[in-house]
């Protein structure tokens, strides 16, 4: 019998395919989360572990709540989310366009695009903390080569400055995902609409602005949504580079969370916050998502 | 009709313009990696410098003598262990990785089914946990089943992290390929699984290359769950041995530069060669549903 | 040739006879035994380890290195393993600052080392190296920070002069911290030099406002284990640093420093003087990693108000399980990774031991060797260590209360807060830890 799409007999099949699938993340992941749901309501303390078994309730999350520091912090790394993923959509669109207009070497040229993700994250924070130093790094030694400042300029430690260059060092890593998904897509567009528009006599601007780029914006939106999955990896960066600091100006969920849990091995309150993190995070997933199905509708698309 | 007047030798220069100035960009992008593939020829002394060096000086290839044990630290850190830990691990993740995903993505793809959004969005959803809040309750699951330590324990974990963008990506090419070709070949006899075999999975060969790609880099490059996770060089990866150049107070950034290089080429190599089945494979993704 | 063959065998027989490894110490014998072990890696300490197959020779014991990952990893990892409860290992490496938060896992090895053993090492280290009266770990090598400084500078004609004029007094290596802040301002002259720097985040800048504060007179908690560090002299330790910064006589990037930037900065040339750890010594002076070599002084740390130097001092060390189920293949480990000879080899590498012969005889090596930069430095740092060495306080809740002062410190530093409100806020949270901790 010819199986098509269209059946709406319940089978097994799917089901069966995507058991595996379900059966890792369940393992991997939901196990862990129960284990931090319950950690987050005690007083958990690693060195302690008895105080496992202790139940407080919501006192954690009572207290993070009331703790401006978390606020602060978790303002603050949604204000780096949204500049990171916007700015590296922007360049990596920009890119993305330069690259396909290319027609020799373009394998080579898509090749080097893709150089920032050949560094692991860990290593992007000691480089761009080398980079960004004020009195031995190279940024500063340029500028100042160059005759453009007679100031050491501190990147890592004025509370702009500081947020400018992990933005930067995140931005840098990343860029590249976005540039090659968003390439492949201006690869996939059909030709057809491109040319009727400019026999019409569109404007290349015109053509962008009402063709290539709505046909593009699945793929920026399912960037986007792989990127806010993915930009907990910034921890690495941001823990190498300032760790929070100075002073907490850079202080980021992550690197709080992470301080908590570990120097200060007070794992219950730092499970209470992860768990609001995660909340970010989907947040922002969600959103994406929402858009990438809106995105799809709109280019015709089956569901 | 608009007849291009533009004689052949301005197309000529507005090509070489636009690859010029594409290439240009493209460097100034790489420029802070391409100073850490430098800084690897280079002794510390030289790297930070004040005033600076901007010609080098002093190239050679002392960084790799001190990760491979020669010159005045006869010991070296046991890079090997750390590369073949590091092959074996992504290469693995990555192969399970894209069973699960072709699986996966083909049931999206080409199924309806009860539940069929809610799963998928969750799938995609856990992957938004943040690993700070795993790594944790992962390493006591871990030890209890004896995987601290082990490749086959961050091979597990590195499949988790890589199965939703592997199915995003799988699902959305699936879609492109026209479901009739597998109803033609079934009204020639074959039955679905056969269909599948003959006719999708080769259409799929460059989507699976491409999410491949990713996946492989996202286990190559790995650092925090592997730092978790590994202990000694029976599963030790590249990126944790970069930590072996800090001691408590002192960083050879030199040498880490050096281990970095080492780290990069495969990766470098392994996406070149997969380049051309990397845009065909991405094209299929994402917009016609 | 038969005679020859035969004085040749015998020759080479006795030969063999002397080259048989000469372990002059016992180490006991444990055939069949594997030995479970976490050391701390990393370049720097990997010498030592390539020495182990000649304890596993003599004892017949093998050693399994378990883990072997950096500093706060193992740290991070050792605390994962007492919350899930996997300690089946018997050999950890330890340090001084971190081991107070260990609690009981570790045993006291007062009954296990043997006293003759113990009675080589130098007395400080082994204080330093006991926890609520039970000795915890073995010090392998300790580490305290002197002043390194650009020898040329204070060899400068023109600079003497406009120095004695401006503050009058000769400029000579500075022997109190007032000094080194004038010498700091003078020497200065930003973007491209600097007087001075200090690490700024993180355990480090409370472990240098520590010390300060101690040579300055004060004390980080009283009797009752208040905190007290928002006395009068914390003030001042913390205006010490505050002042340098805003006079830019310390790059501006000092409260995002680390360890490594301090020493990479100062091997780059561009600072004048720098306290750093004897382990960096090495480093300042080797041609191929900095650009001062040749040119590094070392005189003893300065001195505070209170007449004490300065000399947060730390030590990397051995520790043995509690759950260990051979504890004395344990112990004759450690004993071997901190005999004699294998702190020789280290010392000849620039890290401080922690036995008394050593230093007598690595000092008088360098000397017989004419490698007057290395015997200088051991001395001025075996002084030190023997002399001004201290930890900070031996509990386990160092860590927590370090991490509510540092970022007040830097908030002074920066200038969005006075010393004085900042030191005041650090002292309410960390008074709240120590009554939660059962101390009052």
């Amino acid at each position: 019998m010819i199986r098509a799409l269209t059946t709406r007999r319940t089978e097994t099949t799917p089901f069966l395919l995507l058991l595996p699938a379900v059966v890792t993340m369940l393992f991997v992941v939901a196990l862990p989360l129960v284990f931090s749901l319950w950690t987050s309501l005690t007083p958990y303390k690693l060195t302690k572990p008895d105080t496992l078994y202790d139940f407080i309730g919501l006192r954690n999350y009572v207290r993070i709540f009331g703790d401006w520091d978390f606020w602060v912090a978790f303002l603050r790394t949604i204000g780096f989310l949204t500049v990171a993923l916007n700015v590296e959509f922007v360049l990596g669109l920009g890119i993305a366009l330069l690259i396909n207009k290319i027609t020799w070497g373009q394998r080579a040229l898509r090749t080097i695009m893709m150089f920032p993700m050949m560094f692991s994250p860990i290593l992007v924070g000691f480089q761009f903390k080398f980079l960004f130093n004020d009195n031995i790094g190279v940024v500063n030694n340029a500028l100042q080569s160059l005759g453009l400042t007679d100031q050491a300029i501190p990147w890592l430690v004025d509370a702009k400055l500081a947020m400018f260059s992990i933005t930067l060092a995140e931005v840098w890593m990343s860029t590249s995902v976005f540039a090659i998904l968003l390439l492949a897509g201006l690869f996939a567009m059909p030709r057809d609409p491109l040319e009727a528009a400019r026999v019409d006599g569109c404007n290349p601007w015109q053509v962008f602005r009402h063709i290539t780029l709505p046909f593009l914006m699945p793929f920026a939106y399912i960037a986007m949504a792989i990127r806010s999955l993915d930009v907990a990896r910034a921890y690495d960066l941001v823990a190498v580079m300032t760790d929070g600091g100075p002073a907490g100006r850079t202080e980021l969920l992550w690197t709080l969370i992470a301080r908590v849990g570990y120097d200060e091995a007070k794992m219950g309150q730092a499970n209470a916050m992860a768990y609001v993190s995660t909340i970010l995070s989907i947040l922002f997933t969600w959103y994406f998502y929402r858009k990438l199905v809106a995105a799809r509708r709109y280019m015709g698309g089956a569901e | 009709m608009r007849v291009s007047v533009e004689s052949r030798a301005s197309k000529q220069a507005k090509k070489v313009a636009l690859w010029l100035t594409t290439f240009m960009l493209m460097l100034v992008m790489c420029l802070p990696g391409l100073w850490v593939v430098l800084s690897a020829f280079r002794p510390n002394r030289e790297i930070l410098a004040k005033p600076p060096v901007w010609i080098p000086e002093d190239l050679s290839l002392i960084n790799f003598g001190k990760i491979f044990g020669f010159g005045a630290e006869q010991v070296g850190i046991p890079v090997g262990s750390y590369f073949t830990n590091s092959l074996i691990i992504a290469l693995t993740s990555t192969v399970i990785a894209l069973i699960i995903g072709v699986a996966g993505g083909y049931a999206f793809a080409r199924y309806r089914f009860p539940f069929k959004g809610g799963l998928f969005l969750g799938l995609m959803l856990f992957r938004a946990v943040p690993g700070i809040a795993l790594s944790l309750p992962v390493f006591m699951m871990w030890s209890k089943l004896g995987l601290v330590d082990t490749k086959m324990g961050l091979i597990i974990v590195y499949v988790s992290l890589n199965v939703p963008f592997t199915i995003w990506l799988i699902d959305g090419f699936f879609r492109q390929i026209p479901l009739s070709l597998s109803e033609a070949a079934q009204v020639d006899g074959c039955n679905p699984w056969q269909a599948f075999w003959k006719i999708e999975f080769p259409l799929a060969r460059s989507g699976i290359a491409s999410a491949g790609v990713f996946a492989f880099l996202t286990s190559w490059n790995e650092f925090a769950l592997a730092s978790q996770l590994t202990r000694s060089t029976d599963s030790k990866t590249l990126p944790v041995g970069l930590l072996d150049f800090t001691a408590q107070f002192t960083i050879d950034w030199a040498g880490m530069c050096a281990l970095a290089v080492i780290i990069i080429i495969p990766a470098l190599i392994l996406t070149f060669i997969v380049q051309k089945h990397l845009i065909a494979g991405l094209t299929f993704g994402g917009v016609k549903g | 040739m038969k005679r020859r063959t035969v004085t040749s065998l015998l020759l080479g027989g006795a030969l063999a006879a002397l080259a048989i490894p000469a372990m002059a110490q016992d180490y006991g014998s444990f055939p069949g035994y594997t030995l479970r072990v976490k050391l701390i890696g990393g370049a720097q300490y990997e010498p030592l380890y390539a020495e182990i197959p000649k304890w596993e020779a003599a004892t017949g014991a093998k050693v399994e290195i378990v883990s072997s990952k950096n500093h706060f990893e193992l740290d991070k990892e050792i605390k994962q393993d007492i919350a899930a409860g996997t300690l089946d290992w018997c050999v950890g490496s330890n340090h001084t600052s971190f081991a107070p938060q260990y609690g009981e896992i570790y045993t006291d090895l007062n009954g296990l080392i043997a006293p003759e053993v113990i009675a080589d090492f130098v007395p400080l280290m082994i204080q330093h190296s006991t926890v609520n009266g039970r000795l915890v770990q073995l010090p392998r090598h300790s580490d305290v920070s002197n002043l390194f400084y650009q020898k040329s500078l204070y060899e400068d004609a023109a600079k003497k002069t406009a120095f004695k004029e401006k503050y009058g007094y000769d400029l000579a290596p500075p022997e109190t911290w007032v000094q080194v802040k004038d010498q700091a301002m003078f020497f200065s002259n930003p973007p491209d030099f600097y007087g001075f720097q200090f690490v700024g985040k993180d355990e480090a800048v409370t472990g240098r406002f520590y010390e300060m504060l101690v040579a300055n007179g004060g004390a980080m908690f009283d009797d009752n284990w208040v905190p007290t560090f928002n006395s009068a002299a914390g003030v001042e330790s913390l205006q010490f640093f505050v002042d340098l910064y805003n006079a830019k006589a310390v790059p501006a990037g000092v409260p995002n420093y680390t360890w490594d930037d301090t020493g990479l900065g100062f091997g780059s040339g561009s600072i004048a003087m720098d306290l750093d750890w004897g382990g960096w010594s090495s480093y300042f002076n080797d041609p191929a990693n900095s650009k001062v070599a040749g040119n590094v002084g070392v005189i003893r740390a300065p001195k505070g108000s209170g007449g004490k130097r300065t000399g947060w001092s730390g030590s990397h060390s051995f520790s043995i399980t509690e759950g260990c189920d051979n504890k004395a293949a344990a112990a004759s480990f450690l004993t071997f990774l901190t005999s004699y000879d294998n702190q020789m080899v280290e010392a000849r590498k620039g890290l401080l031991p922690t036995r008394a012969q050593v230093w007598v005889d690595a000092i008088a090596e360098f000397e017989a060797a004419a490698n007057t930069f290395s015997a200088e430095t051991m001395k001025t740092f075996q002084a030190s260590m023997s002399e001004d060495a201290f930890t900070p306080p031996l509990i386990a809740e160092w860590i927590e209360v370090s991490n509510v002062l540092w970022p007040k410190l830097q908030a002074a530093i920066v200038g969005d807060m006075t010393a004085q409100e900042a030191l005041d806020a650090a002292q309410a949270d960390a008074a709240v830890i120590m009554t939660d901790a059962g101390y009052n």
